[in-house]
């Protein structure tokens, strides 16, 4: 009997030893995650008790702050509806969202030493404080962005190609953060989704900006189509599908082909490909992950290998097709052309301070994805040099910068096309890559192109 | 001799003062840090420390002066349970700490005249049926005069306090089945008929078994106290292994259990909605898993250091002081301090496995397992409820949790351990 008793203390000790395992999981690796739910209290109850911190832009304008009237904080956002997306809100009604969310833990005096000051504060019943934040971001070219978007739906995304820093990504509609709880109810009903932050969780067709990716891809495969001549009758047929092209381009090379977009040339391009090859270019891209910005984001979709017949290659190639991205996707592919074919992480948040100041999070740039080689990206490069100086983009020259870029209309089923704009300045080292979408407004060249010069030249003005 | 130079220092109890000096700061420290760190903690907090430390010392010294044999770990280790216990309760409601004080000490004045009346235990394996019995009417009785907590309708209500029937019958239970396989274990063992190739003994042997066990589960239904069911049930099927050994019947009612588990699945809605909330609890974020949601946040609050005494919001989970006081634990003192509780809880199990193997008489060695089986199970199963590692079943976190009953229940129990380990050393 003594044998029984003692498997029966081995099974109760392992059942107790599981128990330790799994609470350690729980607590240490599950734990942070869960207790950042919107449904969690305690983040109400620290901010009652806490000067949560200051966030501020590069240039240390301040974008979101607590003032205290009677007493009670309230958060102030001063740029208003042109950070909304990013900074979140903190709602007693509704919840938290975006950077103010997701950095709830700094903000509130929570991690390093404030853990211990704020405890002692507690207990000496003084005010418990929490550290400031410093984001990438411009407020001056985020104002400016919003602007320029002239409250049509759509998104801009400006960032340094060197580092992933970014320093503008407005989307449009917007919404006042400051009067999140008297409007809530109009947002949510909105049939233009002010709540959606079109620049990151878009869903977009990128139409011919995707001829970027298909250059990108054919050049791995084939290095030799560098120099090779394609002929443009104006149309193609894959399979008994035809594709109308502009225009009848004629005897065009790679570069120029990009210069006028060419849908003849990229076609066959992307049925050369295959289905492998056409995934592998996208994967390169990262245009099916998440970049990690720290915000909800959408990752890009395509079409199952198993569905990329001809047709749908032709199609998915000049950016038609189920192909679906996100601007800020469609700014990391002039990103990685600007930076040698490397596609550095994007990031909103410089640094991050306890409540005496010192740095306790400093962020800095981090290799994301090789998407391409030097050689080809020079390529590329070049054919989007040549977009800007006489092809459909010249509209995004600026005067004392050469911009590098390339148009898309992308046709959709809601209406007019959406105007698509991606290039990067100045081109011989690049700092600045930009993405543009202005949803049913026309052709990429007229309406998208301006936008990025714009952004472009006050960015450039500004020392970025 | 190892084992007979363990059993000298027992006899002199010098470990038990040793471990009881351990764990006298860390009551100490607790309760004074309850006082510096909070202007709810009054005066009370400063007294009911020592207080608590000097009654666990008055029982060591008067077993030490009685010669009593017991084994010199349980005292030490439930000391430091009903320190957190103590500390955890005052922590979330003065005045829970302040009855949990007294139910503390009434706690332990039944453990020493536990182990004074009933240290020639023996002659509680002569009474079996009558603790079928009264033990059944302890069941019954809740389902008609019962009050309802939580779900669970177990309690008596007597005015002045509640007595929840459960915790006590767990006792009888015990010592029913210890006193019955005593006298069938040849039979159940050996089996005297065959069927096929399985030999199974006759129904006289095993009617009782089933039906006592078939009975209490139906009551446990008909009350709605899942935990209990399955500690019952868990330890049933202990009691039965360690006495016959044959897998056979251990197979056969893990057999029975997920019929049963199947069908109340079936028949009961809120068995259903335990198990959905366990499965993913998001959904019912703000209905019925909403508790144990709470519980994840104070969990996950805790990181592994935790939040310290009185920083946390444990208070946001609803009857966080009985049954999930291990969730505001983890909050406030971290995963060490859960990891410590589960340890303690370990080490408690040791000594009962321990206790269990030294004695030379059956009946004794079938009793200490079971009542080790019993709270080691009841320890896991709650905890292992609240962290969502199984489905949530309301019973009470032993020595820890606020409440007079399972307090009291499980001295007794303890002291019925030692009383075995006593006469084991006393033969000698």
């Amino acid at each position: 009997m003594k044998n029984n008793i003692l498997k029966l203390g081995i099974l109760m000790l392992g059942l107790f030893a599981i128990l330790v395992v799994y609470l350690s999981y729980l607590q240490v690796i599950r734990g942070p995650s869960i207790a950042a739910s919107p449904y969690n209290h305690r983040f109400q109850e620290y901010e009652a008790q806490v000067q949560r911190g200051t966030i501020y832009d590069a240039r240390g304008t301040v974008l979101a702050r607590t003032e205290f009237t009677d007493g009670k904080g309230k958060r102030v956002y001063p740029e208003g509806r042109n950070t909304a997306h990013l900074l979140g809100y903190i709602s007693e009604m509704y919840g938290r969202a975006g950077l103010e969310s997701a950095y709830d833990r700094y903000l509130l005096g929570r991690e390093g030493a404030d853990r211990i000051r704020n405890y002692v504060n507690k207990i000496l019943d003084r005010q418990q404080s929490g550290g400031d934040m410093v984001l990438t971001l411009d407020a001056g070219l985020q104002e400016l962005a919003v602007d320029l978007l002239g409250g049509r739906r759509g998104a801009v995304v400006l960032l340094d190609p060197r580092s992933g820093a970014v320093r503008a990504m407005a989307t449009s509609p917007s919404f006042d953060p400051n009067k999140l709880d008297t409007i809530w109810n109009s947002l949510v009903a909105d049939e233009d989704s002010p709540l959606l932050n079109r620049a990151t969780q878009g869903a977009y067709p990128p139409g011919s900006t995707f001829k970027v990716v298909t250059a990108a891809g054919a050049l791995a495969e084939k290095p030799d189509l560098a120099a090779k001549t394609f002929n443009c009758p104006g149309f193609i047929e894959v399979n008994g599908y035809k594709l109308m092209d502009t225009d009848a381009h004629g005897d065009v090379d790679l570069k120029k082909a990009l210069a006028v977009s060419c849908n003849t040339t990229f076609a066959q391009l992307g049925v050369g490909l295959g289905p492998e090859g056409f995934e592998r270019a996208c994967k390169a891209f990262g245009l099916t992950q998440d970049p990690g910005l720290g915000l909800p984001a959408r990752a890009g979709t395509m079409a199952s290998v198993d569905k990329l017949h001809p047709a749908e290659l032709a199609s998915s190639a000049i950016g038609q097709g189920e192909v679906l991205v996100s601007p800020l996707q469609m700014a990391l592919v002039a990103a990685a052309i600007a930076n040698k074919g490397v596609i550095m992480r994007p990031y909103l948040v410089d640094n991050v301070k306890d409540s005496m100041g010192e740095v306790i999070l400093q962020t800095a740039g981090r290799k994301w994805l090789t998407a391409t080689t030097p050689q080809i990206a020079a390529t590329i490069k070049e054919g989007m040099l040549e977009a800007v100086r006489y092809g459909t983009a010249t509209a995004a020259a600026v005067s004392g910068t050469q911009v590098a870029g390339k148009t898309g209309s992308a046709q959709n089923p809601h209406g007019e096309t959406h105007a698509w704009f991606i290039g990067f300045a100045p081109a011989s080292q690049p700092t600045l890559a930009v993405a543009v979408i202005v949803e049913n407004s026309g052709s990429g060249g007229a309406v998208a192109a301006p936008i990025a010069s714009r952004l472009i030249a006050a960015a450039t003005a500004k020392g970025y | 001799m190892a084992s007979s130079a363990i059993n000298k220092l027992a006899g002199s109890r010098a470990t038990e003062r040793n471990l009881l000096l351990l764990a006298a700061p860390y009551t100490l420290a607790g309760m004074l840090a309850l006082y510096l760190g909070s202007q709810r903690a009054g005066y009370q907090s400063l007294i009911l420390g020592p207080a608590a430390v000097a009654a666990f010392f008055l029982v060591h010294l008067y077993w030490k002066k009685v010669g009593y044999k017991g084994d010199s770990y349980l005292l030490p280790i439930t000391a430091v349970l009903s320190a957190t216990s103590l500390v955890v309760l005052y922590r979330l409601n003065p005045a829970y700490g302040m009855r949990q004080f007294i139910w503390i000490l009434i706690g332990l004045g039944v453990l020493l005249l536990t182990s004074r009346l009933l240290v020639d235990f023996r002659f509680l394996g002569d009474y079996k049926y009558i603790y079928a019995l009264a033990g059944l009417i302890a069941l019954i009785l809740p389902i008609f005069f019962g009050q309802e907590h939580g779900g669970a309708k177990s309690w008596l209500d007597f005015g002045l306090f509640q007595f929840q029937s459960s915790e006590f019958v767990k006792i009888l239970v015990v010592l029913f089945l210890a006193s019955f396989l005593t006298e069938n274990k040849a039979v159940l063992s050996a089996g005297t008929r065959s069927l096929g190739w399985l030999s199974i003994p006759g129904p006289q042997e095993w009617v009782p078994l089933v039906a006592m066990w078939g009975v209490s589960l139906l009551l446990l239904v008909f009350q709605r106290d899942l935990g209990t069911a399955l500690i019952y049930f868990g330890t049933f099927l202990a009691m039965v292994y360690v006495a016959t050994a044959r897998v056979s019947y251990v197979v056969f009612g893990l057999g029975l259990f997920t019929a049963g588990a199947a069908a109340s699945y079936q028949l009961f809605g809120h068995v259903r909605s335990r198990v959905a909330i366990w499965l993913n609890p998001w959904p019912y974020a703000d209905t019925a898993g909403y508790q144990l949601i709470q519980s994840y946040f104070a969990i996950g609050s805790g990181g592994v250091l935790g939040t310290s005494l009185g920083q946390g919001y444990p208070d946001f989970i609803p009857l966080v002081h009985s049954d999930f006081i291990f969730s505001a634990i983890c909050e406030e003192l971290g995963l060490l301090g859960g990891a410590a509780i589960i340890v303690l809880f370990m080490f408690y199990v040791f000594r009962g496995i321990k206790i269990s193997m030294n004695t030379k008489d059956e009946f004794a060695a079938l009793a200490a397992s079971g009542f080790t089986a019993l709270l080691g199970l009841q320890a896991f199963i709650i905890i292992a409820g609240v962290t969502g590692l199984l489905p949530l079943t309301g019973v009470t976190l032993p020595y820890v949790s606020y409440g007079g009953s399972s307090l009291v229940a499980n001295f007794i129990l303890m002291g019925l351990l030692l009383n075995i380990s006593h006469e084991a050393a006393a033969d000698l």
